[in-house]
């Protein structure tokens, strides 16, 4: 992954979920980075297929490997998560 | 309050989580896929019988031989212990905690009710550890929950003693005794024999490869067994549900598998293992394809027999290229 902040990777990430999920009404700026992606609080909206399509489309994007169901659960915890998750993963390859 | 000190780590599976966190406890390093790996936890079923409402799969050896297969190879002597008697039960494991022994316990996942509602379902063959007592609760560490948590005396109570298919009956396990020295080539190489074994070779027209191919065939049948769009969606998107969720380790337990090709490859020092080990994960993106295939059509009521006939490509693709994958692999610790 090229060097960015977590602030570009985080809209990025934003940009992702909007862009795979086909979710035209919301704009990325109007997307709480902590609220649980999956709560009944998130304008998202999501349920657990949503949820399939996301990994597999992290996993294309940032070329990281979200193994198992309990990973998967912290990870899409929160677009805050993915983004620990993605630096993380990334240092790795370092 | 009794609480023995005890790690607690988050894992892929209850029961390769629960036998290897034992294991480390007692000083035994070794990984949770590297227990999965040699107890041949790998595996395919699909079964048609009495036994379920509607035709199902397994993607993994059945529960309880992670355990007996790490006894048998790497030579670990477990205590084991079901229960007629609730209150023997509870007894006992009262009497192993008070010993300072982290023990294992078989439940029924939907006591768990530190995990969101959402996700508790009644499964019997649920995998915690119990490793403390207080005045009215126990002290559990359960591979699914981040951290160490509690249950209420009589909810771990029920948990055990729940009834149904394959109930618990109140089991109990911990190790007894590890071997001063563990040949660990060895049993990585008899738990990858045993795998390929069975999902090659192993004579019932229902497991492994020809498991993988009968899933196949049938599921174009489903229509016809299911009492109208609505219960086929459902049992169409319990195939995600299979694969991805419900301990399963997340891909069918290919990513789970593909870890330990990828540990056993350093182990024995073998760097044809690591290229398995690649080929193993990408068999586990070919399995959540077909996860997310599944899920979309049934939540789209997508269900024609065009689709079915996709979803049984899919599946049958799969089979081809575990076929091919099991034989190499077979051929490498020959």
């Amino acid at each position: 992954m090229e060097a960015k902040s977590i602030e570009e990777l985080k809209k990025e990430i934003k940009l992702l979920i909007l862009d795979t999920l086909n979710i035209k009404n919301i704009q990325p700026d109007t997307m709480d980075e902590s609220i649980p992606l999956f709560s009944k609080e998130n304008i998202l909206n999501l349920d657990s297929i949503d949820g399939i399509e996301l990994i597999m489309a992290i996993q294309k994007n940032y070329h990281v490997r979200i193994g198992d169901q309990n990973l998967a659960r912290n990870v899409l915890e929160s677009i805050n998560t993915i983004a620990d998750f993605v630096v993380t993963e990334s240092r790795k390859k370092l | 309050m009794k609480e023995i000190v005890f790690e607690h780590r988050m894992a892929a599976h209850c029961e390769t989580g629960t036998v290897t966190a034992l294991l480390n406890h007692g000083g035994l390093e070794i990984t949770e896929p590297m227990v999965f790996g040699i107890a041949s936890g790998i595996f395919f079923g699909y079964f048609e019988s009495s036994n379920f409402s509607f035709p199902t799969f397994i993607v993994r050896n059945k529960p309880g031989s992670i355990r007996k297969n790490i006894s048998k190879r790497l030579g670990v002597k477990f205590y084991e212990q079901k229960f007629h008697d609730p209150l023997k039960g509870e007894r006992i494991l009262n009497e192993l905690i008070s010993k300072e022994i982290p023990t294992a316990a078989q439940v029924d996942f939907y006591y768990m009710d530190y995990m969101p509602e959402y996700q508790r379902v009644h499964i019997n063959v649920h995998f915690i550890n119990v490793i403390g007592k207080n005045e009215n609760t126990y002290l559990v560490s359960d591979s699914y929950y981040p951290k160490k948590t509690e249950l209420k005396i009589g909810t771990l109570n029920k948990a055990r003693f729940a009834g149904g298919f394959m109930a618990p009956k109140g089991f109990l396990f911990y190790p007894l005794s590890l071997p001063s020295e563990i040949n660990f080539e060895k049993a990585i190489i008899r738990g990858i024999r045993k795998a390929s074994y069975n999902m090659l070779k192993l004579p019932v027209p229902f497991v492994g490869i020809k498991g993988m191919r009968k899933f196949a065939r049938n599921v174009k049948d489903w229509p016809k067994i299911s009492r109208d769009i609505d219960h086929l969606s459902h049992e169409i998107m319990r195939i995600n549900i299979l694969l991805e969720d419900q301990g399963t380790g997340g891909a069918g337990f290919r990513y789970l598998y593909a870890t330990f090709l990828q540990q056993a490859a350093l182990k024995l020092n073998e760097e044809s293992l690591k290229n398995m080990s690649k080929r193993m994960m990408l068999i586990g993106d070919s399995w959540r394809n077909i996860s997310y295939f599944a899920a979309k059509a049934g939540k789209n009521r997508d269900l024609g027999p065009e689709r079915l006939g996709e979803l049984s490509d899919m599946i049958n693709a799969r089979a081809d290229e575990e076929h091919q994958f099991f034989s190499d692999l077979a051929r490498l610790v020959k």
